[in-house]
């Protein structure tokens, strides 16, 4: 009884917060899965009673929800492999070489994490439109590459600094250069750090909305974001297709989250994973 | 041998000759050609897409630009003109407040949440897992997403929201349309970012609660603390510097936020809801006015630095360290 008193009310904290924490994912599953009489009922049920998969084939059939999906896929991947070979290499410069002013350079990299997108937008959008990249995925992911490579580098440094240095200085007494060393000895133990990097610049290329919706003007460039914005900001909102999309959109980076879920947290401090 | 080996080493060192200036600079140079090829991608990129456009944003924004202008670089020097708009006009002048206000409230609900969430995790109640699980959960759901969630949530006919509250008794919400009213839009947006960023900070302070010695908690009980002061005398000033370095990193989050507000408030009266960034994005883009567009990024942007630099400065001691 005086355990109940003392922890009971723990637990009654941990299954509220864990009710708000999850319940809007799960409705959102189960209203993607319902058909639509009973999505548009003003007495909604808790779970699904006839559930079926039509609201998934239709927004990949007659939505633009497949196109949008590889348009996504092509942007972030190619962001996550240009970012982590440039910001590899600066962050390896940063970690381990003598670099005049190096303080000063990790000072700006890291406030450049801070500025607002919307202080970039106007001249990116004017040298994307002189160089013909508007709506093209070459212009989106470089970018892209504009907030995702300071992030990854002040990350990836970090990690660096973790691998003690004398290892290198062993490889190359041994013989080997030090471009060498870097490739053979830290690029091996440095591989945790850069798939979290990776995949920190994934979610980011992934979750981003403002340049996309700036650049990418034609329907066949869209990516997820602007497609299920498009659904939403309709007068009469198509609710299904709506949850079915945003199921599709998420599903990812939620499994990217519980794989790395170790990793996350140790890059997040230098400011990652937010719109 | 090996002794007289090493003298003979060093007295030749001292013997020979001093580099001569040129070999100096060709040494230094070759010292230096490695660090710029590895930097020089990463740099051009950081100068390219962050510096320059820094700049000119901030040199548009005493500039009177349309879209011609913009693509042809015919902008016209107007001064503070721009600035004196954003700070007399009405509704420019409101998305700066509505930052401000809107902002710090969500940091603060996102703080206080995130503390009790962390305390409740640090526990170890039984069915840990799955409670830790749960609360990363909504962290990985994208912006967009998690606006579109939430806005059928909200729904002013068949949102669950809506239905949950009139089963409950408040008859008012039957029907109510959050999104078209200030307040109640600022409502369902505070849920969503707090619900989208509780998960980070609580997961943070987890880890900082993790670092507080046991002994001295222990040391503090022996002398009859109570839980409350426990926290407050021994918890809280251990947390003080992870605690300052989450205020400020949501506070910058929060205040440029964009892409729920981008969702979710058009359906205000007069945009009255909107944020600095969107409206900047808005007299930008959808109303051509280039030049109030930069000006309201560069107040948001100085705003923010200010932040940024309290925040450069704590991660900066923390690295020496």
């Amino acid at each position: 009884m005086r355990w109940m008193l003392r922890r009971g009310w723990m637990y009654v904290c941990a299954l509220a917060v864990s009710a708000f924490a999850l319940f809007p994912i799960y409705y959102v599953v189960i209203t993607s899965l319902k058909p639509r009489s009973e999505i548009y009922t003003r007495t909604p049920d808790l779970w699904p009673n006839d559930p079926q998969w039509h609201q998934y084939t239709r927004v990949f059939t007659e939505g633009h929800v497949g196109r949008a999906l590889a348009n996504s896929l092509i942007v972030a991947t190619a962001t996550t492999l240009i970012c982590v070979l440039v910001a590899g290499m600066a962050a390896y410069a940063l970690a381990r070489l003598e670099v005049p002013l190096k303080r000063t350079l990790l000072m700006l990299i890291l406030t450049t994490q801070m500025f607002p997108l919307v202080v970039l937008i106007i001249p990116l959008f004017v040298l994307m439109r002189n160089a013909n990249l508007i709506g093209t995925y070459q212009g989106l992911v470089v970018a892209y590459l504009a907030f995702t490579v300071p992030l990854a580098i002040w990350i990836m440094r970090g990690f660096i600094l973790t691998i003690p240095e004398e290892l290198e200085h062993a490889a190359m007494t041994d013989g080997a250069t030090r471009v060498g060393a870097m490739f053979r000895v830290i690029l091996p133990i440095a591989g945790p750090g850069l798939i979290a990097t990776a995949t920190l610049s994934f979610i980011a290329a992934w979750n981003e909305f403002m340049l996309a919706l700036t650049f990418m003007d034609t329907e066949e460039k869209k990516t997820l974001p602007l497609v299920l914005q498009q659904f939403v900001g309709r007068g009469d909102t198509d609710w299904g297709a709506v949850m079915a999309t945003s199921v599709i959109y998420t599903v990812p980076v939620i499994l990217f989250f519980l794989l790395m879920r170790k990793r996350l947290m140790l890059g997040m401090t230098a400011g990652a994973v937010k719109g | 041998m090996s002794t007289t080996s090493g003298q003979a080493v060093a007295a030749g060192r001292l013997r020979a000759p001093r580099p001569s200036a040129a070999e100096r600079v060709m040494r230094a140079a070759s010292k230096l050609t490695l660090p710029v090829i590895l930097l020089l991608p990463a740099m051009t990129i950081i100068v390219g897409l962050v510096g320059y456009p820094l700049v000119k944003t901030i040199w548009l924004s005493f500039t009177d630009t349309r879209l011609g202008d913009l693509i042809n670089g015919t902008s016209t020097w107007i001064g503070l003109e721009n600035y004196k708009e954003v700070f007399t006009d009405e509704q420019l002048r409101t998305s700066l407040v509505n930052t401000v206000v809107f902002g710090s409230a969500c940091v603060i609900g996102t703080m206080v949440l995130g503390m009790c969430v962390a305390l409740l995790l640090n526990q170890r109640l039984r069915f840990n897992w799955f409670f830790s699980l749960a609360v990363l959960l909504p962290w990985a759901v994208p912006a967009i997403a998690a606006s579109s969630i939430f806005k059928w949530l909200f729904d002013d006919r068949y949102g669950f929201v809506n239905w949950a509250l009139v089963g409950l008794g408040f008859d008012h919400f039957k029907d109510y349309a959050w999104f078209a009213d200030r307040n109640s839009a600022y409502v369902a947006m505070f849920v969503v970012v707090v619900w989208q960023s509780f998960p980070f900070i609580a997961l943070s302070l987890l880890a900082g609660l993790q670092t507080v010695p046991k002994d001295t908690l222990d040391a503090a009980a022996v002398d009859g603390a109570n839980a409350m002061q426990r926290f407050r005398l021994v918890t809280l000033p251990l947390l003080r510097p992870i605690l300052a370095v989450l205020v400020i990193f949501s506070t910058i989050w929060d205040f440029k936020i964009f892409d729920q507000v981008y969702v979710l408030a058009p359906g205000v009266p007069d945009r009255a809801a909107d944020t600095a960034a969107v409206t900047s994005y808005r007299e930008a883009f959808a109303l051509g006015h280039f030049g109030t567009g930069a000006a309201i990024a560069v107040v948001l942007f100085l705003v923010l630095l200010v932040f940024s630099i309290a925040y450069v400065r704590l991660i900066g001691k923390e690295a020496r360290t």
